[in-house]
């Protein structure tokens, strides 16, 4: 309930926040939102796994990376067009999400938190590295013709080809809104998050699930490599931002509120990109996430204290 | 001379309230014993007193202090000091090591003072072997351990959650009587969370009942024992 | 392990360590120096993993030691030994200003804003470029400290190696040893014995980092300039954190082992392999934590006594 009211208070000044700026500097919220929206849509993934099997990804971002260098050589090798590598790339990461899964995170489940950080972290470096090897740090970029796609108002000229990602974060929310309380396997995965054990006693395969959403998390970080392919350049590091940014998400929204991820992201998103506008400010635009989750973990300090 | 106090101290988890306007007094060489069924809040109770958690509302006094809000460390340090339900052994350092913990930190100890309190408290309570690591420690020895760690604070007010769990009858009743006289010796005021109601029938002096979080009957053991509200809502299904 | 034994070993590295300056020409002595920098760095890294928390920040505030350090020559006109003091307090003050806002709320909280430190200082020396010369970095004019001496800059290193190690014995046998092994095994009982969690916490946090700020301090008056990346670079978090959990973690045994281990090799690596030497180091880590936990110092003292079962 009360993650509820935040997340409505959250809403409602943002969009009031939102309005101010869209009469002042129309253009930063365009790119705003669509920044926004790749964030939800990669963060969202995360607040799956940390909400339900409570496990912090620090390879999170360097998933996505490995989907997108995937992508582009299949693309590459092939011509085919990245957006019609999403649902093949969802599935590939998945695999291979299920696969590190069944390998090292499962046999850190039971142990501390401390180690699946680690474990996590030493994943993250081995991804990253390996790409390093075999290709370089040298960049790669996919020249697509559609992602120039802009409206002109006015004088104007506003980008639009990014709101796709503002979809997907859309599709994603509502999504597993819909599979964790309509399906079966998603209502087997909210018991388990909630009480291991219990659910264990009912005959849940409590391994199976979180594999399962594990990997699950791991498509919709799939699909999004292929994406955010169409668009970015991609680099061995270039995953690892992404990360960060997400734990951010997830933690301002609070951990098991999914919805709540879209509205952070406003906020993280718009507050980048008005920092962006002005050339005196633009290069500290990617500190703003630090300081919003310093801003958190201060506001829940305190009420963990009262508590 | 009255060491603890509380006035109408509550607590609520979501909605639920597990510990309701509970106001009590415990007097310096007193073993008060807490009794319910389960669920009645006992162990809330003592987490309120001892400042694991904070109340929604009440307050708790030390010896006419306001500790209400005060952290679980600063109580430690004025005199407060517990075991737990669920044994808390610190894996990771020996025996001696873990009662020395307490008299260094919350009598602020140096190494050495600390190590000859510990032996002092531990071989009050027979304890041998103290360089042992504690997965070597047998169940009495671990509740044993956790006793010293409590009294190495040099509390006035000491809190026993089900300390007694687990043992045999032999060693309860070896355990009982150390307890006795630890709070005699030491004039402690010792709070008991027990199960077994014999153990609180030769342990106690006085008795305070909780049923759904709030104090339904006070008074000794065999007073309390006959009340027909406690019967009701305790001892009616165990008699 | 026996201790007399352990003492021999001591004794015969601690020798070595002083005698190699005569021994050996100036490349063994820059690889001598780098091997105690990342050891120093694996310490002080165990030194804060004792209380359970972990940072993922060695990066970070040794980089900002380093930039402290050169700033503070430059600058503010300090005599080059006297920055590397001055590195040490700059990020012990950053961290207690850090850890003061975020030490309540620890474990992978803590764990996440030191993994964003070493990027968010980047960006802001970045930024700040009139005063810290950006990103193509700074140059001291007066160069390297002791006029590049291959053995003073031994000397240097050692130092800052016997710094981190003193401190590491210390915590190993003060009240640092029981108060942040209590908060490990577990607060609730480590709270109600007297232990203030966050005071500890934030005390090791400042001293291991500034510690850290110290080494970067060190390594940059050794090279005269510095530049984000380098100092900066993921190298520093990664190969201490590797070696600690190799070696062994909750001890200063475990560190130094996994440092003369993997230092050596990693000179050895970084001519094999220019492009993601550091992979080794990724795999190292997830093996280690599956597999054997305690490091190979662990496994050896588990050799060394096996009628005692699973004791520490």
């Amino acid at each position: 309930m009360a993650l509820k009211r935040r997340a409505t208070i959250l809403a409602a000044l943002s969009a009031a926040a939102t309005i101010l700026i869209l009469l002042w500097k129309p253009s930063v919220i365009n790119n705003g939102l669509q920044q926004a929206g790749l964030y939800a849509a990669i963060a969202i993934p995360m607040g799956l796994v940390l909400g339900i099997v409570h496990i912090v990804n620090l390879a999170h971002g360097e998933f996505m990376m490995v989907a997108a260098y995937a992508t582009y050589f299949a693309c590459r090798a092939t011509g085919m067009d990245p957006l019609l590598a999403v649902l093949p790339a969802a599935a590939v990461t998945a695999a291979f999400g299920w696969v590190v899964f069944q390998l090292t995170i499962k046999r850190a489940l039971k142990a501390p938190e401390l180690n699946q950080l680690i474990l996590t972290f030493g994943i993250a470096i081995a991804l990253t590295q390996a790409v390093n090897i075999l290709f370089t740090s040298q960049t790669f970029k996919l020249q697509l013709d559609y992602v120039s796609a802009s409206i002109d108002i006015g004088e104007d000229t506003f980008p639009v080809w990014s709101y796709v990602f503002v979809a997907f974060a859309i599709l994603y929310a509502v999504g597993l809104k819909l599979f964790l309380t309509r399906t079966t396997i998603g209502k087997a995965a909210l018991a388990v998050g909630q009480n291991p054990k219990g659910a264990a006693i009912v005959g849940i395969d409590v391994n199976r699930v979180y594999g399962l959403v594990f990997a699950l998390a791991l498509a919709l970080v799939g699909a999004m490599g292929a994406l955010f392919l169409t668009k970015q350049s991609i680099f061995p590091s270039v995953g690892s931002p992404y990360t960060m940014k997400s734990f951010c998400l997830v933690a301002v929204a609070g951990i098991g509120n999914i919805p709540g991820i879209l509205g952070a992201s406003l906020l993280l998103g718009i507050s980048e990109q008005v920092l962006r506008g002005f050339r005196d400010t633009r290069a500290w635009a990617d500190i703003v996430f630090f300081v919003l989750i310093i801003a958190v973990i201060l506001g829940r300090s305190i009420k963990w204290r009262k508590s | 001379m009255t060491k603890l106090r509380t006035e109408h101290l509550t607590r609520a988890f979501l909605g639920l309230v597990a510990v309701n306007d509970v106001s009590f007094s415990m007097e310096e060489g007193e073993i008060l014993g807490i009794i319910g069924p389960n669920g009645a809040g006992k162990t809330t109770f003592i987490n309120l007193v001892s400042g694991i958690i904070m109340p929604s509302s009440g307050t708790v006094e030390y010896k006419g202090r306001d500790i209400t809000y005060l952290p679980a460390h600063d109580r430690a340090r004025l005199g407060i000091a517990r075991t737990y339900q669920l044994i808390h052994p610190l894996e990771n350092l020996s025996l001696i090591q873990n009662v020395m913990v307490g008299s260094i930190f919350a009598k602020g100890n140096g190494l050495r003072a600390a190590r000859a309190k510990a032996e002092e408290v531990c071989a009050s309570l027979g304890l041998t072997g103290l360089d042992r690591d504690t997965s070597k420690l047998t169940i009495l020895e671990i509740k044993k351990m956790e006793i010293a760690r409590a009294l190495a604070n040099e509390p006035e007010v000491l809190f026993l959650d089900e300390v007694m769990a687990g043992l045999n009858s032999d060693e309860t009743r070896e355990l009982i009587a150390q307890v006795q006289t630890i709070a005699r010796e030491r004039k402690l005021a010792v709070g008991v969370v027990e199960h077994v109601m014999g153990v609180i029938k030769e342990l106690t002096h006085r008795v305070i009942v909780l049923e759904a979080g709030e104090l339904i009957a006070e008074g000794p053991y065999e007073e309390v024992s006959k009340n027909p509200r406690v019967i009701e809502a305790y001892l009616g299904g165990a008699a | 392990m026996n201790r007399n034994l352990a003492r021999v070993v001591a004794t015969l590295l601690g020798a070595l360590a002083v005698a190699l300056p005569a021994l050996a020409g100036a490349y063994p002595l820059q690889v001598a120096r780098n091997v105690m920098l990342y050891m120093a760095l694996a310490i002080t890294w165990d030194m804060l993993l004792r209380s359970g928390q972990i940072s993922f920040g060695i990066a970070g505030l040794f980089g900002l030691g380093a930039y402290a350090s050169i700033l503070g020559v430059i600058r503010a006109g300090m005599p080059a030994w006297a920055s590397i003091p001055f590195a040490a307090a700059f990020s012990a003050l950053a961290a207690l200003l850090i850890g003061y806002l975020i030490l309540r709320l620890r474990g992978m909280y803590f764990s996440i804003v030191t993994l964003a430190l070493a990027e968010i200082f980047r960006i802001v020396i970045h930024n700040l470029h009139d005063f810290t010369g950006g990103p193509e970095g700074i140059v001291a004019p007066q160069g390297v400290i002791f006029g590049g001496s291959a053995s003073a800059l031994y000397w240097l290193a050692l130092g800052g190696l016997a710094v981190a190690l003193g401190a590491s014995i210390w915590f190993e046998r003060s009240k640092f040893h029981f108060a942040l092994t209590a908060i490990r095994d577990n607060e609730i009982a480590a709270s109600t014995s007297g232990v203030n969690i966050f005071s500890w916490l934030l005390a090791t946090f400042v001293i291991t980092s500034g510690i850290q700020g110290l080494l970067g301090g060190i390594f940059v008056q050794s090279y005269g300039f510095a530049t984000p990346d380098s100092v900066f670079s993921a190298d520093f978090t990664l190969l201490p954190l590797a070696m600690a959990l190799l070696g062994g973690i909750h001890g200063t045994v475990g560190p130094i082992m996994g440092a003369v281990l993997l230092g050596v090799a990693s000179e050895w690596l970084k001519l094999q392999m220019p492009y993601g030497h550091l992979v080794v180091y990724g795999i190292i880590i997830i093996i280690v934590i599956l597999f054997m936990p305690r490091g190979l110092y662990g496994l050896a003292r588990k050799m060394a006594r096996p009628a005692e079962g699973r004791a520490e």
